[in-house]
């Protein structure tokens, strides 16, 4: 379509020199000048979580997005260098609150890395099973999220309906809806009885069942396919030049999973396969993520049915036969790494987590933790992904890529 | 004092000349009659035209119906998304006196009007608003009841249907908010594209029935209803009402995630209470001509003993029945973009409606 330019002179808004905003003036002179529009998204509108958006539109076209996260920055990697190794698990946890196992898992494989400690098979069983049941949960939150940006409601109480038994599952096996803190050094916390992994391997197969009512009313709708396919694309090329992980970047048809690559836990014992989309659109991101749920509850069946017998916390933290419990913080409180910078992968469920733990050998506190989250990891190629697409889509992308700003803000 | 008596007796004699005949409560009327000046309440009250536009179909049964439907939608969506849904407001009833409430709570709300507001406007248009509601009403017949007869009733009820969102936009613009001015805007894009396929669909079936006379088109529908005799239309009417009254899937005007709640972003307390049921009210006003032009409008089962009665409450109840149906794509549906529901409007539905014209074009020879 043509344009046509009107010579008039635009003032640029007086708020916007007011307003702290980290873009500079000229930039916000030269958009006006340019017939463009700032349209400021937040951080206190209902589609944008604790983040602004600034977004510069000709028209209803998105010429470019400029994120201004750190609206929850609770300053976790400044904390963690004053607390002892086993104070930080419940800081650690706390980015992302449904993947906490995930986030846990990560921080504490990398004291294990460095202590060498060899966990017992049974209680990394019982991690892995945790940690898929932390992804089930987070993309559950995800996809109810997307749904409440495309204005459908029912969508979104049925993921939070059934995130319920997710929730369950853990405070059976951990005693808190999430954010357990359940895996510690050298294994996890408690044993856990046959009668419990046989509720959660019942709440797998009717979360299954009821998975498929969900898809029916909200994957497949004709409304949902049309809102968010060929919307927000991110190339093969573009999702690994902006850094994008996890399921947005299988969605891009990358086979990336840290899990498959450098497998943790037991994770090259189970059989489950890498969902993968070469579209890279929305509804791709999102088929992936529903994928992936699908593959999870498979892997939490398959470790309740292979779980060896034997202990749950290894011999050199906890002496044989005993029990952590009750003795958790004399066992553990005088925890020092040696000297050295342990990284750990983690795949979470919103993408790669890199806990990266530096000590200087002497104290008990880490010298440096080094937390990069996924959201963090994927907000440029996200930022991307919504140039050239209309200002109605800024939601209906956000939502497809599950951001979720305390996570990314750490 | 003549005088006074005169004119009471002038007026008694206009009212009791046409008067609604209801054998179920005819001793009570007749009882009253005979009582000086309460017989010229009861007149008045069983008076047809004042009947048809103050009590059925008009605002006592609107107040009523919209007293329900926020209920009930808020009921079934919950229902469908396995939650209670409104329940401690009267807890024996199923919390069915919830709108009731709410309503109470708008009124002793403050109405706050924002420095940037067009202060006469911003406090008018809701009222106003009511106008191009209530104005349709006057001509909906409803069996031998009707505020205003005319051969023209049904384009004129479409003409008035017209004029509601040119409020809305108004409203937007009063408001002088930036979410409420894109609000608006997408109202007057959807205005656009909802309103040539609808008025296009009325059309057609007033080329079946060769008349705009709402009783030539119950009459004409005694053996097939409309809705068989141009099943397109028909469907271009329903996704036509889904537009106008901003119901998911086309709830693009009002969007809370992207523009919270567009033009009416800036109402508080009763002012808001006011502009939140006008989509309802709409859709009333549109079910009531749907069920004219497509489902027989008041014809049914006559049972003897309501007798003039029977017209206006088989009308209610099929609005009432098709717009609970209506009220289900609320949980099924996601939004569409504006584009998408332009380009619905626009190819698709400006297609289908003009296929239905043809349609009814020839059913309408065939008929007559």
């Amino acid at each position: 379509m043509e344009e046509y330019a009107i010579d008039i002179p635009v003032e640029p808004p007086k708020e916007l020199r007011s307003l702290f905003i980290p873009i500079p003036p000229d930039y916000v002179e030269d958009v006006y000048k340019s017939d463009d529009f700032l349209v400021l998204v937040g951080p206190q509108h209902p589609g944008s979580g604790h983040m602004r958006l600034i977004v510069r539109v000709k028209g209803d076209i998105i010429q470019e997005v400029i994120p201004d996260p750190g609206y929850v920055h609770r300053s976790m990697e400044k904390l963690a260098e004053n607390r002892l190794y086993i104070q930080n698990i419940p800081l650690v946890e706390r980015p992302a609150i449904m993947d906490a196992p995930n986030f846990n898992l990560g921080y504490i494989r990398a004291i294990e890395e460095a202590l060498d400690i060899e966990v017992p098979e049974r209680a990394k069983y019982i991690r892995t099973m945790l940690a898929e049941l932390g992804r089930v949960g987070t993309h559950l939150y995800d996809a109810a999220i997307l749904a409440v940006f495309m204005g459908h409601t029912t969508g979104f109480m049925y993921p939070f309906g059934l995130r319920e038994l997710i929730c369950e599952a853990l405070v059976r096996v951990t005693g808190a809806r999430f954010t357990s803190s359940f895996i510690i050094p050298g294994g996890v916390r408690r044993d856990v009885d046959d009668s419990t992994f046989k509720w959660i391997y019942d709440m797998t197969l009717a979360m299954e069942r009821r998975l498929k009512s969900f898809e029916r009313i909200f994957v497949k709708n004709p409304t949902v396919i049309a809102r968010l396919k060929d919307v927000g694309v991110l190339t093969k090329e573009e999702a690994i030049k902006y850094g994008v992980v996890g399921p947005f970047l299988r969605a891009s048809g990358v086979e990336y999973d840290v899990r498959k690559v450098e497998p943790y836990e037991v994770y090259d014992e189970l059989a489950w396969d890498m969902p993968v989309s070469d579209a890279g659109d929305g509804y791709s991101r999102l088929l992936v993520r529903v994928n992936e749920v699908g593959q999870s509850l498979s892997v939490v069946r398959q470790c309740i049915k292979q779980m060896p017998e034997g202990r749950v916390i290894s011999d050199q933290i906890a002496e044989k036969g005993e029990d952590i419990r009750g003795s958790f913080y004399d066992s553990l409180y005088d925890l020092v790494l040696p000297s050295g910078e342990y990284t750990t992968l983690t795949e979470g469920a919103r993408g790669t987590i890199i806990y990266s733990i530096i000590s200087d050998g002497e104290s008990n506190v880490p010298y440096r933790v080094r937390i990069v989250t996924p959201g963090w990891l994927y907000l440029r190629g996200f930022m991307e992904s919504m140039k050239g697409e209309r200002l109605a889509d800024l939601q209906a992308i956000y939502g497809s890529f599950g951001y979720f700003p305390p996570e990314a803000d750490r | 004092m003549i005088d006074v008596f005169q004119i009471l007796n002038y007026f008694f004699g206009i009212f009791s000349s046409d008067m609604m005949d209801i054998p179920l409560i005819a001793p009570i009327v007749d009882y009253l009659m005979q009582i000086p000046l309460l017989n010229i309440l009861v007149a008045l009250i069983l008076w047809k035209p004042f009947f048809a536009v103050v009590i059925m179909p008009g605002l006592v049964v609107l107040t009523l119906y919209l007293l329900y439907i926020v209920w009930y939608e808020r009921k079934l969506t919950a229902r469908v998304q396995w939650r209670v849904g409104p329940l401690e407001v009267a807890r024996p009833i199923r919390g069915a006196i919830q709108a009731l409430a709410d309503g109470i709570r708008y009124f002793f709300q403050e109405a706050i009007v924002h420095r940037e507001a067009h202060r006469p406007y911003y406090i008018q248009l809701p009222i106003l608003a009511f106008i191009p509601v209530l104005l349709p009403i006057l001509f909906i017949p409803a069996g031998s009841a009707v505020g205003i007869y005319t051969p023209y009733s049904i384009q004129l009820i479409v003409t008035f249907i017209a004029l509601i969102p040119i409020t809305i936009v108004a409203i937007g613009w009063a408001s002088n908010s930036r979410f409420a001015y894109i609000g608006s805007v997408r109202e007057a894009f959807m205005y656009f594209a909802y309103e040539v396929p609808f008025i296009i669909a009325v059309i057609s079936m007033v080329f079946l029935y060769g008349s705009g006379d709402a009783y030539v088109a119950v009459e004409k529908q005694s053996a097939i209803p409309g809705a068989l005799l141009n099943p397109i239309a028909f469907i271009v009417y329903i996704i036509a009402m889904l537009m106008a009254t901003s119901r998911l899937p086309f709830e693009i005007p009002e969007a809370d995630q992207e523009i919270a709640f567009g033009p009416f972003v800036e109402y508080s307390g009763i002012l808001f209470g006011l502009v939140m049921v006008l989509a309802y009210e709409k859709l009333y006003i549109m079910t009531l001509l749907f069920t004219i032009l497509f489902l027989g409008g008041w014809s049914g089962i006559y049972c003897p003993l309501l007798g003039d009665l029977n017209g206006p409450l088989w009308l209610f109840i099929k609005s009432i029945v098709v717009i609970s149906i209506l009220v289900i794509v609320r949980s099924i549906y996601a939004r569409y973009r504006l584009d998408q529901a332009l380009r619905i409007g626009w190819t698709s539905m400006l297609t289908l409606s003009i296929i239905a014209l043809i349609i009814g074009g020839a059913v309408g020879v065939w008929l007559s």
